[in-house]
């Protein structure tokens, strides 16, 4: 007969639950695809907002006036190629939160909704990236193709962002 | 192409008290790595580009449902140029806190035996890499072949130089 084990000290058996698969929305940045988590995407703006000011091409986060407010704005492509970044003509503004203030992101393009089981998503390699990795979710792949996922929260965090807050309050 | 079952196929000789390592060409020069770090060889394949990389890092790629950073031997090296069509990845362990990384290589030679009688210690630079990332140089076919320390050399933030 086995042992008597008190209900609170019971190991709990973990249940699997297949089918829960999330959402995220896809994007490019560069030749590139990303993804981000779909359920902390407020919305999808065109770009005709985001002031470039002061005029800096290699500047990370830039402003954007909305509602009367002015954002922070994460130029991926600056963020991750270090690129002069263009404004290409698909280029979207991904409005979300970080860090618990809005935050958006600009990509070159705005992509298509997928969904991933949670479980296929993996952490990117140490070695892959010189940014924190606070700024990934982790990586999947589909259709033989690597994709990360951006961390929104990891990405509020940023430098960059942080001053642009702080000089905004 | 299975590349570690081609390398393999020569029976090797491995003498007491000797280390077994996998020689292989980046631009021409023979170098060496311990066999017990290499998992296995792959074709190249091209890599997805991660953002923000370190210059001799080429991207990721998905193999055997893991996730592996490859890094470029030639770009390590500060080699120009286009490399050979056909490069081969070594999947090697005990890099950095990946469990395995990828390391492209022009071409993978054969394993050599290198017994400590034929290790020579190296001098303070070796085709332009210091001695530090070197553990030792040995004479192979007439020519010398530098084992690198291969943990050192891939994970050092130090620009080297390949020199002829």
């Amino acid at each position: 007969m086995g042992r008597f084990v008190p209900p609170s000290r019971r190991t709990r058996a973990r249940v699997e639950t297949p089918g829960v698969r999330e959402k995220f929305l896809l994007f490019r940045v560069g030749d590139e695809i990303y993804g981000m988590a779909l359920r902390g995407l407020r919305e999808v703006l065109l770009s005709d907002g985001v002031a470039l000011l002061p005029a800096s091409p290699s500047q990370i986060c830039v402003a954007l006036a909305h509602r009367g407010h002015r954002l922070p704005v994460i130029r991926m492509r600056a963020l991750f190629e270090g690129a002069q970044a263009g404004m290409p003509a698909a280029a979207r503004v991904l409005l979300t939160e970080g860090q618990g203030r809005p935050l958006g992101l600009l990509v070159d393009e705005v992509l298509e909704m997928v969904e991933v089981d949670p479980a296929h998503i993996a952490p990117v390699p140490a070695l892959a990236t010189l940014l924190d990795p606070a700024c990934f979710r982790g990586l999947f792949t589909r259709k033989d193709r690597v994709i990360l996922l951006v961390n929104e929260h990891g990405l509020g965090g940023a430098d960059e962002v942080l001053q642009f807050n702080a000089a905004g309050t | 192409m299975d590349g570690m079952a081609q390398a393999n196929a020569a029976p090797v000789e491995v003498s007491i008290g000797a280390t077994a390592t996998l020689m292989f060409l980046v631009a021409g020069k023979q170098f060496a790595v311990d066999l017990a770090r290499v998992e296995r060889i792959l074709d190249y394949r091209r890599p997805t580009r991660t953002p923000r990389r370190p210059p001799h890092v080429e991207g990721i790629i998905q193999h055997d449902g893991r996730y592996l950073p490859i890094m470029s031997l030639r770009k390590r090296l500060g080699v120009e140029g286009p490399g050979p069509a056909n490069p081969a990845i070594l999947l090697l362990t005990g890099i950095g806190r990946d469990p395995v990384v990828g390391v492209v290589v022009d071409q993978v030679l054969h394993v050599l035996s290198l017994p400590p009688d034929r290790l020579l210690l190296p001098p303070p630079r070796v085709f332009g890499i210091r001695a530090e990332f070197i553990r030792g140089v040995a004479n192979a076919g007439g020519r010398p072949v530098v084992w690198l320390d291969e943990s050192k050399f891939l994970t050092s933030a130090e620009a080297i130089t390949l020199l002829a």
